[in-house]
């Protein structure tokens, strides 16, 4: 498995396009920036959308139309997210791929996904439900409620993965210990990094 | 009243986040040791010319005699630009003189590794090559800082 990355992400770096973003003077940090931006607004709406099913904010307004509403600028603002980071990974393969904190994000990432699709069916059931509507509620159904706490916390976690992959702490380079080495996929003898 | 409450309940968390981003932001000390200054003489032996940190790798002969490899890291390659650095600018073999710190982690593996502050051409000229803002000392190496 760790070879397999490995190979895809030297893969990777030998593209031209890579190393002109990875070298590039401005490129690079626009991309970086337009990231973060992203996420301020994805995740500014989500946290908002997750919030309000808590009962923590805009009680006064029905559940499901602060959900709705937010819907769509959040998933654009997630497409801006996925594709600068996307862009972020292909300038930087090789050492990302073997990052101690990008492999957690990744995991945490997945996770959130998992989480994010439950959510969001959970909530139909719940809109079709005979119960009645819990819209005008201070908290949303339990279950809902949940997947709002976990979206909380994955997307914290998920945010702090991010700003410490920049810290070489745990590097494949620095030749971490065993069982570190065997988290973040170091190969033995590896030329490119 | 209860609102304002919630707000301020809703608020510590963002608070702790905030201080500890703080912390975080100051990338220099989480790294390097500001208790370790070093200067380091010698001849470039690979420049990598990348974000968000270029790093030149240098081959100094310390008092033993010894060869030992640093690699030194520098601003990104858009701020080195602006300092008046430039990729062709450092050719390999070229001797320079780069005064830093070193890092934290002083295991040296595969090379010792230090924050570069500024660094002198061979015929003198002598220009920054960090980034400002990122907590290092302030040891006038950085025309930009506030004193």
């Amino acid at each position: 498995m760790n070879q397999l990355i490995y190979a895809f992400a030297t893969w990777l770096d030998t593209h031209s396009w890579s190393t002109q973003l990875h070298e590039s003077f401005y490129m690079y940090n626009w991309v970086e920036s337009t990231h973060v931006l992203a996420l301020m607004v994805s995740l500014g709406l989500l946290f908002l959308i997750d919030l309000r099913m808590l009962g923590l904010a805009f009680v006064d307004i029905p559940a499901t139309a602060i959900a709705h509403r937010l819907f769509l600028p959040m998933l654009i603002g997630f497409s801006v997210m996925i594709v600068t980071g996307l862009l972020l990974f292909y300038a930087i393969p090789v050492r990302t791929s073997q990052s101690l904190w990008f492999r957690i994000k990744v995991v945490l990432l997945i996770a959130a996904a998992v989480n994010a699709w439950l959510f969001h069916r959970r909530m139909q059931d719940a809109g079709s439900s005979a119960a009645g509507s819990w819209d005008l509620a201070v908290k949303a159904p339990r279950r809902l409620q949940i997947g709002a706490a976990l979206s909380l916390i994955f997307w914290g976690f998920i945010v702090i993965c991010g700003r410490l992959i920049a810290y070489d702490w745990f590097d494949c380079r620095g030749e971490p210990s065993p069982f570190v080495s065997t988290i973040t996929g170091c190969i033995a003898d590896q030329t490119q990094f | 009243m209860r609102m304002l409450k919630r707000s301020l309940l809703l608020s510590l968390p963002l608070l702790a986040i905030y201080s500890w981003q703080a912390w975080g932001h100051h990338a220099f000390s989480a790294e390097f040791d500001k208790e370790a200054p070093v200067t380091l003489e010698g001849s470039v032996t690979k420049i990598e010319w990348i974000n968000p940190h270029a790093w030149i790798h240098l081959a100094v002969v310390n008092a033993q005699g010894e060869t030992i490899d640093w690699m030194v890291e520098g601003g990104t390659p858009n701020t080195l630009l602006r300092s008046g650095i430039h990729k062709n600018s450092i050719p390999i073999g070229s001797e320079i003189v780069v005064r830093g710190y070193q890092a934290k982690d002083k295991r040296c593996q595969p090379a010792c590794k230090a924050n570069g502050r500024d660094l002198t051409f061979a015929d003198g000229r002598k220009v920054f090559m960090g980034s400002s803002g990122t907590g290092a000392p302030k040891d006038g190496s950085d025309p930009r800082e506030s004193r």
